[in-house]
């Protein structure tokens, strides 16, 4: 591009173009001291090139003084070696704004930087630092970022169990609720808690505790066999159970198979205050919805007996019963 | 294939976990956790037993950052892991934890920057026991096989590899990587010669 110029007349060209370029450009002589300092960074330093030129690293940049940016320096003029400082791990590295003309509005740059030796004909190793500015990737990945927990959120199955989530289990409890109501028909609920599943957790590990509720998940759900029935992750490691046009009875044979199910993986569990395997704990409310019924009221019941059974001494099915009434 | 003595081999283990001890320091200021790193296994492999060594016969994909070196020892290195396995690192680092499949571009300079000090650590070591120059350059990351990863000039490198198993400790968790370094016969010899300078500083 430039054979027909002379050296004499490369020279400037060159300087003038590292000057306007439109990232940032610091070189270091081997005793870092600063030799080149380009308009990008003059702007968003906010420092004059008069003001550093022969001035010193820590001179110019003393809260930067044994910085990873420091060492990565002093890395390339000893020993040659070059590095990459990511945004990622140092955020803002250089005290570079980003609008740089308003300094009451001083935002710090997110910034990338690439140290690298620079042979120069003649004299001793000196150090290129190439500074660019990723503020705007940054803000376009945390974008991205919330768009994708956004979609997370409104899926309807549960990351780790491949069940219902608890946002489904809302939905349907609703719809179900309504349905109830119209044709008077009896609504159940089961919630399960597996026992003493922290104490499961801090021995055997979180790893561990997470297949022991896809497997639990996995033996709930092969009880269900009825299109509207759904088994839910209500929350850590309690489930829940919607059981439409489904009496206090038919409820209790539900739960009953469940507890069983969940006994017969024999998943060994020498923390437990309940058996020395895995067990769940089933409360059961049934309800026929009246006009004013609502369905926090069935959440309620069902929380009151899974509490019972609990209190009970675990790995047990409760029915609800209010406390006027005979149990039914 | 390439061979060492005994105390050779203890040698070079040494000089690696030196230098990767330099690099979980600098980790560790960047985090302000403690990161620690240690290398358990040093063998010469060829690039066959590297992929089996990196449980990648079923070519599962590998997350590698590579650097060239020059003057006192002349390779190709890489830091590997297994891709989920790298997810789990800068996500340790990072202390971020939403699930995405793939590093994103931010996380993919992380992990170069993660490469690039464990890389320039294990060569400053190399090269200080040398007492020669070492030019290194900027790390580049690449996804891929073990065997697309492993060449050179575009080419499948059919020559030795130093591997090394590095053992990252972050908050209680275990994270296993490599290293890889391509070796031609000249650089080979320069390695020997380097850990006799070694050994030789060491026993007076």
């Amino acid at each position: 591009m430039l054979k027909h110029s002379s050296h004499e007349l490369q020279l400037p060209l060159l300087s003038s173009v590292i000057k306007a370029v439109r990232t940032g450009i610091i070189v270091f002589d081997q005793d870092q001291r600063i030799v080149l300092w380009n308009r990008w960074i003059e702007f968003h330093s906010r420092l004059k090139e008069e003001a550093v030129l022969g001035k010193t690293f820590a001179e110019v940049f003393p809260d930067m003084v044994n910085s990873r940016t420091h060492i990565a320096l002093r890395e390339a003029l000893a020993n040659s070696l070059a590095s990459l400082i990511s945004q990622t791990l140092h955020k803002a590295p250089f005290p570079l704004y980003i609008n740089a003309a308003n300094p009451d509005k001083g935002v710090l740059m997110q910034q990338a930087v690439h140290v690298m030796p620079l042979d120069v004909a003649g004299q001793p190793r000196h150090c290129l630092v190439q500074i660019s500015d990723v503020s705007t990737a940054v803000a376009r990945e945390r974008k991205l970022r919330e768009m994708a927990q956004e979609l997370q959120s409104q899926t309807f199955v549960d990351g780790l169990t491949g069940i219902a989530n608890r946002r489904r289990f809302d939905l349907h409890l609703e719809d179900e609720f309504r349905r109830a109501k119209r044709n008077a028909s009896p609504l159940s609920l089961i919630m399960i808690d597996v026992d003493c599943f922290k104490n499961y957790n801090d021995n055997y590990g979180h790893q561990q505790g997470d297949e022991c509720l896809t497997r639990i998940a996995n033996a709930l759900s092969s009880v269900l066999h009825r299109s509207r029935d759904l088994l839910a992750r209500y929350g850590g490691e309690e489930f829940s159970v919607i059981l439409p046009e489904t009496t206090a009875e038919g409820a209790e044979r539900v739960a009953e198979s469940m507890r069983t199910v969940v006994e017969a993986l024999a998943l060994e569990h020498a923390y437990s205050h309940a058996a020395p395997h895995v067990t769940v704990s089933l409360g059961v409310s049934t309800l026929v919805p009246e006009h004013s019924s609502q369905t926090s009221h069935l959440i309620h019941t069902a929380d009151r007996a899974l509490y019972q059974a609990k209190h009970a001494g675990r790995n047990r099915v409760v029915v609800f019963s209010e406390p006027n009434k005979k149990t039914g | 294939m390439f061979q060492l003595t005994e105390l050779q081999h203890d040698a070079l283990a040494e000089i690696f976990n030196l230098g990767v001890g330099q690099a979980a320091a600098a980790m560790s200021r960047i985090v302000n956790e403690e990161v620690t790193m240690s290398v358990p296994i040093v063998a010469f492999q060829n690039r066959a037993e590297v992929a089996t060594t990196l449980d990648s016969p079923n070519e599962r994909r590998i997350c590698a950052i590579a650097q060239h070196f020059e003057g006192a020892f002349k390779t190709k290195t890489f830091l590997m892991f297994l891709e989920e396995k790298s997810l789990e690192l800068v996500r340790l680092m990072v202390g971020q934890s939403l699930s995405m499949e793939e590093l994103s571009e931010m996380e993919q300079e992380a992990m170069s920057e993660i490469g690039n000090i464990v890389l320039n650590s294990c060569m400053a070591t190399l090269a200080n026991i040398s007492g020669r120059e070492l030019q290194g350059s900027l790390p580049t990351y690449h996804v891929g096989t073990c065997n697309d990863i492993l060449s050179h000039s575009d080419k499948e490198w059919d020559g030795v590899v130093l591997t090394l198993k590095i053992d990252f400790n972050i908050e209680r968790h275990e994270i296993h990587g490599y290293v890889a370094f391509l070796l031609d016969l000249p650089a080979m010899n320069d390695l020997r010669d380097y850990i006799d300078a070694y050994l030789a500083k060491l026993t007076g």
